[in-house]
Protein backbone atom coordinates (compact mmCIF):
# COMPACT_ATOMS: atom_id res chain seq x y z
CA UNK A 1 0.00 0.00 0.00
CA UNK A 2 1.39 3.49 -0.86
CA UNK A 3 1.69 6.00 2.14
CA UNK A 4 -0.34 9.25 2.04
CA UNK A 5 2.40 11.56 0.32
CA UNK A 6 2.68 9.48 -2.78
CA UNK A 7 -1.11 9.36 -2.46
CA UNK A 8 -1.59 12.88 -2.68
CA UNK A 9 1.38 13.62 -5.33
CA UNK A 10 -0.47 10.96 -7.62
CA UNK A 11 -3.50 12.92 -7.41
CA UNK A 12 -1.96 16.56 -7.80
CA UNK A 13 -0.40 14.39 -11.05
CA UNK A 14 -3.89 13.31 -11.65
CA UNK A 15 -2.68 9.86 -12.15
CA UNK A 16 -4.41 7.78 -9.78
CA UNK A 17 -5.79 4.24 -10.44
CA UNK A 18 -9.04 3.16 -9.39
CA UNK A 19 -7.75 1.55 -6.41
CA UNK A 20 -5.50 3.89 -5.59
CA UNK A 21 -8.56 6.99 -5.72
CA UNK A 22 -10.09 4.95 -3.14
CA UNK A 23 -7.65 4.93 -0.94
CA UNK A 24 -7.19 8.86 -1.34
CA UNK A 25 -10.58 9.25 -1.01
CA UNK A 26 -10.46 7.30 2.43
CA UNK A 27 -7.89 9.72 3.48
CA UNK A 28 -8.61 11.58 6.96
CA UNK A 29 -7.72 15.21 4.76
CA UNK A 30 -9.42 14.20 1.99
CA UNK A 31 -12.47 16.81 2.33
CA UNK A 32 -10.22 19.10 3.23
CA UNK A 33 -8.31 18.70 0.31
CA UNK A 34 -11.05 18.69 -2.39
CA UNK A 35 -12.45 21.47 -0.38
CA UNK A 36 -9.10 23.58 -1.15
CA UNK A 37 -9.21 22.65 -4.75
CA UNK A 38 -12.14 23.63 -5.21
CA UNK A 39 -11.58 27.33 -3.82
CA UNK A 40 -8.58 27.75 -6.10
CA UNK A 41 -10.44 27.08 -9.27
CA UNK A 42 -12.09 31.02 -8.26
CA UNK A 43 -8.15 32.31 -8.63
CA UNK A 44 -8.47 31.12 -12.20
CA UNK A 45 -6.19 33.25 -14.34
CA UNK A 46 -8.11 35.86 -16.37
CA UNK A 47 -9.88 34.42 -19.73
CA UNK A 48 -7.26 34.51 -22.48
CA UNK A 49 -8.73 34.39 -26.04
CA UNK A 50 -5.95 33.10 -27.94
CA UNK A 51 -7.02 34.14 -31.76
CA UNK A 52 -8.34 37.81 -30.16
CA UNK A 53 -4.33 38.27 -29.00
CA UNK A 54 -3.15 36.84 -32.35
CA UNK A 55 -5.45 39.34 -34.43
CA UNK A 56 -4.04 41.93 -32.24
CA UNK A 57 -0.43 41.11 -32.74
CA UNK A 58 -0.37 40.21 -36.53
CA UNK A 59 -2.38 44.00 -37.00
CA UNK A 60 0.52 45.94 -35.01
CA UNK A 61 2.49 43.91 -37.09
CA UNK A 62 1.17 44.51 -40.31
CA UNK A 63 1.16 48.49 -39.51
CA UNK A 64 4.83 48.19 -38.90
CA UNK A 65 5.35 46.87 -42.39
CA UNK A 66 3.22 49.34 -44.49
CA UNK A 67 3.85 52.32 -43.02
CA UNK A 68 7.83 52.75 -42.43
CA UNK A 69 7.30 56.50 -41.70
CA UNK A 70 11.20 57.01 -41.27
CA UNK A 71 11.93 55.21 -44.59
CA UNK A 72 9.68 57.91 -46.69
CA UNK A 73 11.02 61.02 -44.11
CA UNK A 74 14.70 59.78 -44.73
CA UNK A 75 15.42 61.28 -48.07
CA UNK A 76 13.07 64.03 -47.91
CA UNK A 77 15.06 65.06 -45.30
CA UNK A 78 18.42 64.49 -46.97
CA UNK A 79 16.91 66.75 -50.12
CA UNK A 80 16.18 69.78 -47.49
CA UNK A 81 19.62 69.38 -45.62
CA UNK A 82 20.74 69.80 -48.95
CA UNK A 83 18.31 72.55 -50.11
CA UNK A 84 19.34 74.48 -46.89
CA UNK A 85 23.24 74.33 -47.07
CA UNK A 86 23.28 75.19 -50.60
CA UNK A 87 20.70 78.42 -50.08
CA UNK A 88 23.13 79.40 -46.90
CA UNK A 89 25.91 79.11 -49.09
CA UNK A 90 24.66 81.00 -52.09
CA UNK A 91 23.25 83.68 -49.60
CA UNK A 92 27.08 83.50 -48.25
CA UNK A 93 28.79 83.86 -51.72
CA UNK A 94 26.34 86.63 -53.32
CA UNK A 95 26.70 88.87 -49.37
CA UNK A 96 30.78 87.96 -49.69
CA UNK A 97 33.11 91.06 -50.29
CA UNK A 98 35.56 90.85 -52.62
CA UNK A 99 38.80 91.81 -51.14
CA UNK A 100 42.50 93.27 -52.32
CA UNK A 101 45.35 93.80 -49.83
CA UNK A 102 48.69 94.98 -50.80
CA UNK A 103 51.65 94.80 -48.17
CA UNK A 104 53.82 97.03 -47.56
CA UNK A 105 56.10 98.00 -50.59
CA UNK A 106 54.01 96.71 -52.61
CA UNK A 107 51.43 97.98 -55.43
CA UNK A 108 48.72 96.15 -57.30
CA UNK A 109 45.86 97.73 -59.97
CA UNK A 110 42.26 96.25 -59.58
CA UNK A 111 39.78 96.49 -62.36
CA UNK A 112 36.50 96.86 -61.30
CA UNK A 113 33.33 94.76 -62.81
CA UNK A 114 32.47 97.99 -65.02
CA UNK A 115 35.72 98.36 -66.16
CA UNK A 116 36.72 101.13 -63.79
CA UNK A 117 40.42 100.74 -62.30
CA UNK A 118 41.98 101.36 -58.84
CA UNK A 119 45.55 101.51 -58.40
CA UNK A 120 46.03 100.41 -54.78
CA UNK A 121 48.93 101.97 -53.11
CA UNK A 122 51.38 100.21 -50.97
CA UNK A 123 49.56 98.61 -47.02
CA UNK A 124 46.16 99.47 -48.56
CA UNK A 125 42.96 97.10 -48.82
CA UNK A 126 39.82 97.54 -51.34
CA UNK A 127 36.52 95.62 -50.53
CA UNK A 128 33.65 95.61 -53.31
CA UNK A 129 30.57 93.44 -53.61
CA UNK A 130 30.91 91.39 -56.84
CA UNK A 131 27.50 90.84 -56.80
CA UNK A 132 25.80 94.08 -56.25
CA UNK A 133 28.16 96.07 -58.57
CA UNK A 134 24.88 96.83 -61.02
CA UNK A 135 23.23 98.71 -58.60
CA UNK A 136 25.58 100.46 -55.91
CA UNK A 137 28.93 101.14 -56.70
CA UNK A 138 30.83 100.91 -53.65
CA UNK A 139 34.02 100.64 -52.22
CA UNK A 140 35.67 99.95 -49.05
CA UNK A 141 39.04 101.50 -48.58
CA UNK A 142 42.11 101.90 -46.04
CA UNK A 143 45.13 103.53 -47.31
CA UNK A 144 45.54 104.88 -50.53
CA UNK A 145 44.30 104.33 -54.08
CA UNK A 146 44.13 106.10 -57.14
CA UNK A 147 40.21 105.60 -59.29
CA UNK A 148 39.74 105.85 -62.89
CA UNK A 149 35.69 105.51 -62.39
CA UNK A 150 33.92 104.16 -65.84
CA UNK A 151 31.09 106.52 -66.40
CA UNK A 152 27.40 105.09 -64.88
CA UNK A 153 25.43 105.47 -61.55
CA UNK A 154 27.15 106.53 -58.44
CA UNK A 155 30.09 105.94 -57.29
CA UNK A 156 30.90 105.64 -53.32
CA UNK A 157 34.94 105.05 -51.94
CA UNK A 158 33.58 104.52 -48.19
CA UNK A 159 36.87 105.49 -45.63
CA UNK A 160 36.75 105.55 -42.12
CA UNK A 161 37.20 109.46 -41.84
CA UNK A 162 34.92 110.34 -44.83
CA UNK A 163 33.05 109.29 -47.83
CA UNK A 164 33.93 110.35 -51.47
CA UNK A 165 31.40 110.40 -54.14
CA UNK A 166 32.25 109.89 -58.00
CA UNK A 167 30.46 111.24 -60.71
CA UNK A 168 32.78 109.35 -63.72
CA UNK A 169 36.32 110.85 -63.15
CA UNK A 170 39.81 110.41 -62.08
CA UNK A 171 40.78 110.92 -58.43
CA UNK A 172 43.24 110.15 -55.81
CA UNK A 173 41.99 108.98 -52.04
CA UNK A 174 44.58 108.64 -49.43
CA UNK A 175 43.83 107.55 -46.00
CA UNK A 176 46.36 107.33 -43.27
CA UNK A 177 45.96 107.06 -39.23
CA UNK A 178 44.40 110.57 -39.35
CA UNK A 179 45.00 111.98 -42.67
CA UNK A 180 42.14 111.79 -45.44
CA UNK A 181 43.39 113.41 -48.74
CA UNK A 182 41.21 113.26 -51.58
CA UNK A 183 42.77 115.23 -55.06
CA UNK A 184 40.47 114.99 -58.10
CA UNK A 185 42.41 115.05 -61.32
CA UNK A 186 39.43 114.69 -64.00
CA UNK A 187 35.60 115.34 -63.77
CA UNK A 188 33.97 116.08 -60.36
CA UNK A 189 34.20 114.51 -56.88
CA UNK A 190 32.11 114.70 -53.93
CA UNK A 191 34.53 114.59 -50.94
CA UNK A 192 31.83 113.93 -47.87
CA UNK A 193 33.52 114.84 -44.51
CA UNK A 194 31.78 115.67 -40.89
CA UNK A 195 28.08 115.67 -42.95
CA UNK A 196 29.68 118.35 -45.38
CA UNK A 197 30.21 117.82 -49.05
CA UNK A 198 33.07 119.57 -50.81
CA UNK A 199 32.83 119.46 -54.21
CA UNK A 200 36.37 119.06 -56.05
CA UNK A 201 37.03 120.29 -59.72
CA UNK A 202 39.95 118.58 -61.35
CA UNK A 203 43.57 120.32 -59.79
CA UNK A 204 41.61 120.64 -56.83
CA UNK A 205 42.86 118.95 -53.24
CA UNK A 206 41.12 118.02 -49.55
CA UNK A 207 43.49 117.31 -46.71
CA UNK A 208 42.27 117.17 -43.56
CA UNK A 209 44.87 116.10 -40.77
CA UNK A 210 44.62 115.06 -37.23
CA UNK A 211 40.31 116.36 -37.80
CA UNK A 212 41.51 119.74 -39.07
CA UNK A 213 41.01 120.99 -42.71
CA UNK A 214 44.40 121.44 -43.88
CA UNK A 215 44.23 122.20 -48.03
CA UNK A 216 42.14 123.02 -50.60
CA UNK A 217 44.66 123.88 -53.18
CA UNK A 218 45.22 123.53 -56.78
CA UNK A 219 46.72 120.64 -58.30
CA UNK A 220 48.57 120.72 -61.27
CA UNK A 221 49.69 116.97 -61.96
CA UNK A 222 46.94 114.86 -64.30
CA UNK A 223 48.22 111.60 -61.82
CA UNK A 224 49.18 111.44 -58.08
CA UNK A 225 53.10 111.12 -57.74
CA UNK A 226 52.99 107.64 -56.26
CA UNK A 227 51.46 106.36 -59.58
CA UNK A 228 54.68 106.96 -60.98
CA UNK A 229 57.01 105.59 -58.57
CA UNK A 230 57.47 108.75 -56.55
CA UNK A 231 55.76 110.21 -53.06
CA UNK A 232 55.55 113.96 -53.28
CA UNK A 233 54.11 116.17 -50.57
CA UNK A 234 53.44 119.80 -50.11
CA UNK A 235 53.48 121.43 -46.49
CA UNK A 236 52.84 118.05 -45.17
CA UNK A 237 54.21 117.27 -41.80
CA UNK A 238 57.51 115.48 -41.36
CA UNK A 239 55.74 112.31 -39.65
CA UNK A 240 53.60 111.92 -42.31
CA UNK A 241 56.56 111.86 -45.08
CA UNK A 242 58.43 108.88 -42.74
CA UNK A 243 55.26 107.09 -42.77
CA UNK A 244 55.05 107.08 -46.23
CA UNK A 245 58.83 105.98 -46.55
CA UNK A 246 58.50 103.11 -44.10
CA UNK A 247 55.45 101.86 -46.25
CA UNK A 248 57.23 101.77 -49.41
CA UNK A 249 61.03 100.56 -48.47
CA UNK A 250 59.36 98.35 -45.66
CA UNK A 251 61.85 99.77 -42.87
CA UNK A 252 61.39 100.77 -39.68
CA UNK A 253 62.74 104.42 -39.16
CA UNK A 254 63.84 106.15 -35.72
CA UNK A 255 63.87 110.01 -34.99
CA UNK A 256 66.46 111.07 -32.99
CA UNK A 257 66.07 114.54 -31.99
CA UNK A 258 64.14 115.51 -34.74
CA UNK A 259 60.83 117.76 -35.00
CA UNK A 260 57.97 115.76 -36.81
CA UNK A 261 55.74 118.44 -36.90
CA UNK A 262 58.08 120.77 -39.13
CA UNK A 263 56.63 120.98 -42.66
CA UNK A 264 58.27 118.97 -45.71
CA UNK A 265 57.87 119.95 -49.60
CA UNK A 266 59.27 117.63 -51.65
CA UNK A 267 59.55 114.08 -52.95
CA UNK A 268 61.12 110.64 -52.91
CA UNK A 269 61.36 107.73 -55.68
CA UNK A 270 60.72 104.46 -54.81
CA UNK A 271 63.26 102.81 -56.64
CA UNK A 272 66.38 103.64 -54.60
CA UNK A 273 66.29 103.54 -51.19
CA UNK A 274 69.83 105.91 -50.88
CA UNK A 275 68.38 108.54 -53.20
CA UNK A 276 64.69 108.74 -51.47
CA UNK A 277 66.82 109.07 -48.36
CA UNK A 278 68.86 111.71 -49.36
CA UNK A 279 65.73 113.69 -50.70
CA UNK A 280 63.82 113.53 -47.39
CA UNK A 281 66.89 114.28 -45.10
CA UNK A 282 69.05 117.11 -46.86
CA UNK A 283 66.27 119.79 -47.64
CA UNK A 284 66.11 119.25 -43.32
CA UNK A 285 69.61 119.21 -42.48
CA UNK A 286 69.45 115.78 -41.13
CA UNK A 287 71.46 112.82 -40.91
CA UNK A 288 70.74 108.91 -41.68
CA UNK A 289 72.69 105.34 -40.76
CA UNK A 290 71.22 102.81 -42.23
CA UNK A 291 71.17 99.02 -40.19
CA UNK A 292 69.81 96.23 -41.60
CA UNK A 293 66.01 97.39 -41.63
CA UNK A 294 66.14 100.21 -39.48
CA UNK A 295 67.34 103.55 -40.63
CA UNK A 296 68.22 106.01 -37.97
CA UNK A 297 67.67 110.03 -38.78
CA UNK A 298 69.31 112.53 -36.69
CA UNK A 299 69.44 116.32 -36.77
CA UNK A 300 72.50 118.29 -37.26
CA UNK B 1 18.57 18.16 -41.75
CA UNK B 2 18.57 19.92 -44.77
CA UNK B 3 16.94 23.72 -43.54
CA UNK B 4 14.18 24.28 -45.98
CA UNK B 5 13.78 28.17 -46.96
CA UNK B 6 10.10 28.55 -45.30
CA UNK B 7 11.40 27.37 -41.92
CA UNK B 8 11.97 30.88 -40.48
CA UNK B 9 9.32 32.92 -38.42
CA UNK B 10 9.27 35.68 -40.70
CA UNK B 11 6.34 33.62 -42.55
CA UNK B 12 3.12 34.90 -40.87
CA UNK B 13 1.45 31.23 -40.80
CA UNK B 14 4.53 29.70 -38.80
CA UNK B 15 4.56 32.76 -36.86
CA UNK B 16 0.60 32.71 -36.46
CA UNK B 17 1.08 28.48 -35.65
CA UNK B 18 3.89 29.13 -32.56
CA UNK B 19 1.65 31.96 -31.33
CA UNK B 20 -1.32 29.47 -30.93
CA UNK B 21 0.27 26.92 -29.66
CA UNK B 22 2.80 28.91 -26.81
CA UNK B 23 0.77 32.24 -26.07
CA UNK B 24 -1.77 31.45 -23.66
CA UNK B 25 0.81 29.08 -21.05
CA UNK B 26 3.04 32.25 -21.73
CA UNK B 27 -0.03 34.30 -20.49
CA UNK B 28 -0.80 31.98 -17.44
CA UNK B 29 2.66 31.48 -16.64
CA UNK B 30 3.37 35.16 -16.18
CA UNK B 31 -0.42 35.49 -14.69
CA UNK B 32 0.55 33.48 -11.79
CA UNK B 33 4.21 34.28 -11.75
CA UNK B 34 3.48 38.17 -11.37
CA UNK B 35 0.14 38.54 -10.85
CA UNK B 36 -2.96 40.82 -12.88
CA UNK B 37 -1.74 43.97 -11.88
CA UNK B 38 1.34 44.45 -14.48
CA UNK B 39 -0.98 43.27 -17.58
CA UNK B 40 0.02 40.19 -18.55
CA UNK B 41 -1.67 39.76 -21.77
CA UNK B 42 0.11 43.40 -22.85
CA UNK B 43 3.60 41.64 -22.21
CA UNK B 44 2.50 38.44 -24.41
CA UNK B 45 1.81 40.87 -27.22
CA UNK B 46 5.01 42.80 -26.52
CA UNK B 47 7.07 39.64 -25.94
CA UNK B 48 5.51 38.11 -29.73
CA UNK B 49 6.21 41.78 -31.59
CA UNK B 50 9.68 41.49 -30.50
CA UNK B 51 9.82 37.72 -31.87
CA UNK B 52 8.67 39.67 -35.18
CA UNK B 53 10.98 41.99 -34.97
CA UNK B 54 13.93 39.71 -34.50
CA UNK B 55 12.29 36.39 -36.68
CA UNK B 56 15.01 36.38 -39.23
CA UNK B 57 17.63 35.77 -36.00
CA UNK B 58 15.33 33.08 -34.11
CA UNK B 59 15.08 29.44 -35.43
CA UNK B 60 11.45 28.50 -35.29
CA UNK B 61 12.49 25.93 -32.11
CA UNK B 62 14.16 28.69 -30.31
CA UNK B 63 10.83 30.69 -30.29
CA UNK B 64 9.26 29.55 -27.48
CA UNK B 65 12.13 30.25 -24.99
CA UNK B 66 12.56 33.48 -26.89
CA UNK B 67 9.18 34.76 -26.10
CA UNK B 68 9.37 33.68 -22.91
CA UNK B 69 12.33 35.13 -21.80
CA UNK B 70 11.51 38.20 -23.46
CA UNK B 71 8.28 38.61 -21.56
CA UNK B 72 9.95 37.32 -18.31
CA UNK B 73 12.51 40.29 -18.78
CA UNK B 74 9.43 43.15 -19.52
CA UNK B 75 7.77 41.43 -16.35
CA UNK B 76 11.13 42.17 -13.67
CA UNK B 77 11.70 45.65 -15.89
CA UNK B 78 8.34 46.62 -14.14
CA UNK B 79 7.79 43.95 -11.07
CA UNK B 80 8.83 46.18 -7.88
CA UNK B 81 8.88 42.82 -6.17
CA UNK B 82 6.15 43.49 -4.37
CA UNK B 83 3.61 40.83 -3.58
CA UNK B 84 1.54 38.78 -5.53
CA UNK B 85 -1.83 39.08 -5.08
CA UNK B 86 -4.39 36.66 -7.63
CA UNK B 87 -7.29 38.26 -8.33
CA UNK B 88 -10.30 36.43 -7.05
CA UNK B 89 -13.08 35.45 -9.63
CA UNK B 90 -16.12 36.31 -8.63
CA UNK B 91 -18.08 35.61 -11.56
CA UNK B 92 -17.64 31.95 -11.26
CA UNK B 93 -20.87 30.29 -10.70
CA UNK B 94 -21.72 29.13 -7.49
CA UNK B 95 -23.23 25.86 -7.11
CA UNK B 96 -23.96 25.80 -3.56
CA UNK B 97 -28.28 25.83 -2.56
CA UNK B 98 -27.57 26.76 1.36
CA UNK B 99 -26.00 30.10 0.87
CA UNK B 100 -26.62 30.89 4.51
CA UNK B 101 -25.34 34.09 5.70
CA UNK B 102 -23.25 31.83 8.20
CA UNK B 103 -21.70 30.09 5.48
CA UNK B 104 -21.21 32.56 3.03
CA UNK B 105 -19.23 34.62 5.89
CA UNK B 106 -17.05 31.32 6.19
CA UNK B 107 -16.48 30.92 2.44
CA UNK B 108 -15.49 34.64 2.00
CA UNK B 109 -13.34 34.17 5.01
CA UNK B 110 -11.38 31.10 3.46
CA UNK B 111 -11.18 32.60 0.61
CA UNK B 112 -8.94 35.67 1.67
CA UNK B 113 -7.30 33.24 3.87
CA UNK B 114 -6.52 31.37 0.59
CA UNK B 115 -5.30 34.52 -1.03
CA UNK B 116 -3.26 35.45 1.00
CA UNK B 117 -1.74 31.97 1.96
CA UNK B 118 -1.17 32.23 -2.01
CA UNK B 119 0.17 35.10 -1.72
CA UNK B 120 3.29 33.87 0.13
CA UNK B 121 4.09 31.36 -1.76
CA UNK B 122 7.73 31.69 -4.11
CA UNK B 123 6.88 32.64 -7.99
CA UNK B 124 7.97 29.08 -8.54
CA UNK B 125 5.92 27.38 -6.27
CA UNK B 126 2.79 29.73 -7.06
CA UNK B 127 3.58 29.07 -10.75
CA UNK B 128 3.96 25.74 -10.91
CA UNK B 129 0.78 24.94 -8.27
CA UNK B 130 -1.49 26.73 -10.43
CA UNK B 131 -0.79 25.28 -13.56
CA UNK B 132 -1.63 22.40 -12.47
CA UNK B 133 -4.23 22.47 -9.89
CA UNK B 134 -6.10 25.47 -11.82
CA UNK B 135 -4.77 24.46 -15.39
CA UNK B 136 -5.17 20.75 -15.11
CA UNK B 137 -1.63 20.69 -16.16
CA UNK B 138 0.82 17.38 -15.71
CA UNK B 139 3.62 17.35 -14.07
CA UNK B 140 5.65 16.57 -16.97
CA UNK B 141 3.76 19.17 -18.90
CA UNK B 142 5.11 21.97 -16.44
CA UNK B 143 8.37 20.59 -16.46
CA UNK B 144 8.82 20.56 -20.35
CA UNK B 145 7.07 24.09 -20.17
CA UNK B 146 9.70 25.43 -16.98
CA UNK B 147 12.82 23.59 -18.66
CA UNK B 148 13.16 21.62 -15.41
CA UNK B 149 12.82 18.02 -14.62
CA UNK B 150 9.40 16.35 -13.60
CA UNK B 151 11.12 15.49 -10.17
CA UNK B 152 11.79 19.23 -9.72
CA UNK B 153 7.87 19.85 -10.53
CA UNK B 154 6.56 17.62 -8.48
CA UNK B 155 8.93 19.09 -5.07
CA UNK B 156 7.85 22.61 -5.99
CA UNK B 157 4.04 21.59 -6.18
CA UNK B 158 3.77 19.26 -3.10
CA UNK B 159 6.11 22.04 -1.52
CA UNK B 160 3.15 24.59 -1.78
CA UNK B 161 0.18 22.70 -0.89
CA UNK B 162 2.21 21.99 2.53
CA UNK B 163 2.81 25.45 2.88
CA UNK B 164 -0.89 26.68 2.09
CA UNK B 165 -2.38 23.98 4.32
CA UNK B 166 -0.27 25.34 6.91
CA UNK B 167 -0.98 28.84 6.41
CA UNK B 168 -4.37 28.64 5.78
CA UNK B 169 -4.66 26.90 8.83
CA UNK B 170 -2.55 29.35 11.12
CA UNK B 171 -4.09 32.31 9.05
Amino acid sequence: MMNREELISKWLDNALTDQELKAFKALEDYEDLIKLNTHLQHFKATDYDTSEALDTVLTTIRKEKTTPKIHWLKPFLRIAAVLAISCSVYFYMITLETQITTAVAQKTTVTLPDASTVALNANSSLAYNKQRWDKTRDVTLKGEAFFKVAKGATFNVITNLGQVTVYGTEFNVKQREHAFEVICYEGLVGVTYNAKEVKLKPGERFLVHNGKLQAKDKEYRSAPSWIHNESEFKSSPFKQVVATFEQHYGVTIVLNTVDTSQLFTGSFTHDDIEVALQSITLPLQLKYTIQNNTITLTSD
Amino acid sequence: MVKKQHDTICEEQLFSSIFKKHSKDLHNFLYYKYGNLLNPKDKVQEAFIKLWQNCAKVAPEKAKSFVFTTANNLMLNEVAHQKVVLKHQHSKPKHYTNESPEFLMQESQYNDKLQRALSNLTEAQRLAFMMNRVEGKRFKDIAELLGISVKAVEKRIYGALKKLRKDIKEL
